[in-house]
């Protein structure tokens, strides 16, 4: 019973979602077929501000004057838009992007403009109710983005070691993916048997729900039952000599949290550079090798001057992505350091954003630290773009 | 001149030879830990807790997953999951379709700026819209719904989704369309009829992409939803995985049970969900 209720709510939703966007559509199928009529603008303008004034004003609460208004005067811009600009022209594209486009706009660029304005206001566990009531929150102008810089996001750690053990964790971890999945393709690449399997197998690690790999990794990483400390102790057994050098069993999760992260975040990124990586060597013809061979290049020589300059095409874009992903990887932290009276060890700035907004409950500071690492990520992009078309135009 | 060649195929030989070596002891680590969660969620529940090391635990027995299915809610995260998710990868590969058709086929203003929009939409950090849109979904009052989830996941997945299939529908041939339009159906009735049809593999990694997304979330989960009733398998694997004294075994079983098929559709799906990716990259 239970489940056809929530069945019945989840179709509804989606019926709703329809409904929304053939009104949407609707809308401006009828500004872009009719809007050289005599009669459109005062038709659109007595029809739509009423109609959304019905659906809005039923949503809201309240139909009053002033919202019509507004409708009226949005509506009109909108009809004189259409008639001095778009003039019906591209009629099907528009049509077509426009369901997707209102949607990104509602989910994606005004949550990012309301982050902005979040970042200016004071929106914190104790104007939290008063935002509910009344919608307006106190100015504080550019005080958050002060705090950011000189006071802990969380209780101890500062903005500029964070920023450090991101560069540290990002690097560290694209580093390794990289040189990883980099040997693992140049293996594989081989002709060897059981290619396959062996492809299937070292996928794996990326293959299971991140969730799943990341607790699992988590248990096995405690001090007494999980498999890597009892690694440790049967080898110090075998080889006692180890243990003078400082070979043992370690705390990992409260000792090394960072270090258990990277380790975590290391096994689970290779498959994927591996993969890409590989598709990059397969598509190298197998003549420049031979050519090489009559020449007598030795292996490095080969790997040098052929392999990598042809596998570069297809690896740069991946280790772009990987370089952001990496950067941006709130759920291996998160989820190893994030439960009640987890240590700050391990936060990078991504996850200490999500942890001052939600478990610190500091909303508006979350959103000027967001907006600062936002800001820092766009201009690595861009420079790292420009860098890219520059070595681009010099070959 | 035959001895050489001999010695030639010896060093080939011992090569292939230290590369299998090399690569399956990769590989067994890639695997173990899976293995791992296995043995565990095998163990009876007085020997969770053992620095035991063999994948089938002495006295193996399935008591764990009896336990998961009739104490915990177990299912009913699942089906939570499966209702949302699917939900979302609908939605979100409906509205992928035909905006990626407007890109792939038509020359319009601003389809410069709404193909930057997307690619820059990747570029803001994941955990950075996440504050906004719980806001958002607390001033509509669908905390702890579905419908919350879904909206708060629908679009996450677009751009990437619409990217994807440009790709896909670029390597349609024009003239199917131009031979439709001939005969009389409009551009909308060539999609249809014509280019939908043709795109299902790139509709169903599409599909697929999303889903996985949407499955494997954890952190908006993690802010929407408060009742144990309403969670998500990842929040309450996390749930079990918290008590870790006491509930290892549990959280072994449910951690398998999630796994299994995941891992087959990946398996499955894998080749082609890289060719996207690398396609869409190398495109861009």
């Amino acid at each position: 019973m239970e489940i056809l209720k929530s069945i019945i709510e989840v179709a509804w939703f989606i019926l709703l979602v329809a409904a929304g966007v053939a009104v949407l559509v609707g809308y401006l199928y009828s500004h872009f077929k009719f809007y050289s009529r005599s009669w459109f603008f005062p038709a659109v303008l007595a029809v739509f501000p009423l109609l959304a004034l019905a659906v809005f004003g039923g949503l809201l609460g309240g139909c009053s004057f002033k919202l019509w208004v507004y409708f009226l005067l949005a509506e009109a811009a909108i009809a004189a838009f259409f008639c001095t600009v778009v003039k019906g022209r591209h009629t099907v594209p528009y049509l077509m992007l426009a369901p997707a486009f209102v949607g990104l706009a509602l989910l994606l660029v005004y949550p990012f403009i309301f982050e902005v304005y979040l970042s200016f206001h004071d929106l914190k566990l104790t104007t939290i109710m008063m935002w509910k009531n009344t919608g307006t929150l106190p100015f504080v102008g550019l005080d958050q983005y002060i705090k950011v810089f000189t006071t802990s996001p969380l209780s101890e750690v500062s903005f500029w070691a964070l920023f450090l053990r991101t560069l540290v964790w990002t690097f560290s971890n694209v580093f390794f993916h990289v040189a990883g999945g980099f040997i693992l393709a140049l293996m594989l690449n081989n002709n060897i048997r059981f290619k396959g399997v062996y492809r299937t197998l070292l996928v794996i690690p990326w293959a299971m729900p991140q969730v799943v790999a990341v607790l699992a990794m988590r248990g096995e990483f405690h001090a007494q039952y999980g498999f890597v400390n009892i690694f440790l102790v049967k080898l110090v057994e075998y080889l006692p000599f180890l243990a003078s050098l400082g070979v043992g069993p370690v705390q990992w999760v409260s000792d090394y949290p960072l270090l258990t992260c990277t380790l975590i975040n290391i096994w689970l990124g290779i498959p994927f550079m591996m993969v890409v990586i590989l598709g990059g060597l397969q598509s190298i013809s197998s003549s420049y090798y031979d050519a090489a061979d009559i020449d007598g290049a030795s292996y490095f020589q080969k790997l040098r001057y052929i392999t990598l300059p042809l596998v570069r095409p297809v690896m740069m874009p991946a280790v772009t992505l990987g370089t952001v992903w990496t950067f941006n990887n709130i759920n291996v932290i998160y989820l190893v350091t994030g439960q009640s009276g987890g240590t700050e060890q391990a936060d990078i700035l991504v996850s200490a954003l999500y942890k001052a907004a939600f478990t610190y409950n500091r909303y508006s500071y979350s959103a000027a630290f967001a907006l600062v690492v936002f800001a820092m990520l766009f201009f690595f992009s861009v420079f790292y773009l420009k860098s890219f078309d520059a070595a681009r135009d010099e070959r | 001149m035959k001895k050489k060649i001999s010695a030639a195929a010896k060093k080939r030989y011992i090569r292939h030879l230290l590369i299998h070596a090399a690569i399956i002891a990769v590989a067994v680590a890639c695997v173990y830990p899976l293995l791992r969660i296995l043995s565990v969620s095998l163990r009876p529940g007085d020997k969770l807790f053992s620095m035991d090391l063999s994948i089938i635990p002495a006295g193996a027995t399935f008591s764990s997953y009896a336990r998961l299915l009739k104490d915990t809610m177990f299912l009913h995260w699942l089906w939570n999951s499966l209702l949302i998710t699917l939900a979302t990868s609908f939605i979100g590969v409906s509205l992928a379709s035909t905006a990626a058709y407007a890109f792939s086929r038509f020359r319009f203003p601003g389809k410069k700026a709404g193909m930057i929009l997307l690619l820059s939409s990747q570029m803001i950090p994941a955990g950075m819209l996440i504050l906004p849109l719980f806001l958002m979904i607390m001033k509509l009052k669908l905390m702890n719904t579905y419908l919350g989830m879904i909206i708060a996941y629908s679009v996450s997945s677009l751009p990437f989704s619409i990217w994807i299939l440009k790709g896909y529908y670029d390597t349609i041939p024009r003239s199917l369309e131009e031979a439709a339009l001939v005969d009389g159906t409009s551009q909308v009735g060539a999609f249809w009829r014509i280019i939908l049809p043709l795109s299902t593999p790139a509709l169903s990694i599409a599909f697929l992409f999303n889903f996985t997304t949407a499955w494997n979330e954890y952190l908006v989960a993690r802010v929407v939803l408060f009742s144990a009733k309403q969670y998500t398998w990842t929040l309450g694997l996390f749930e079990l995985q918290g008590q870790f004294i006491t509930q290892w075994g549990m959280f072994a079983a449910g951690s398998m049970l999630v796994t299994i098929p995941v891992l087959c559709v990946f398996l499955y799906s894998s080749k082609w969900l890289i060719s996207g990716l690398t396609l869409g990259s190398v495109k861009g």
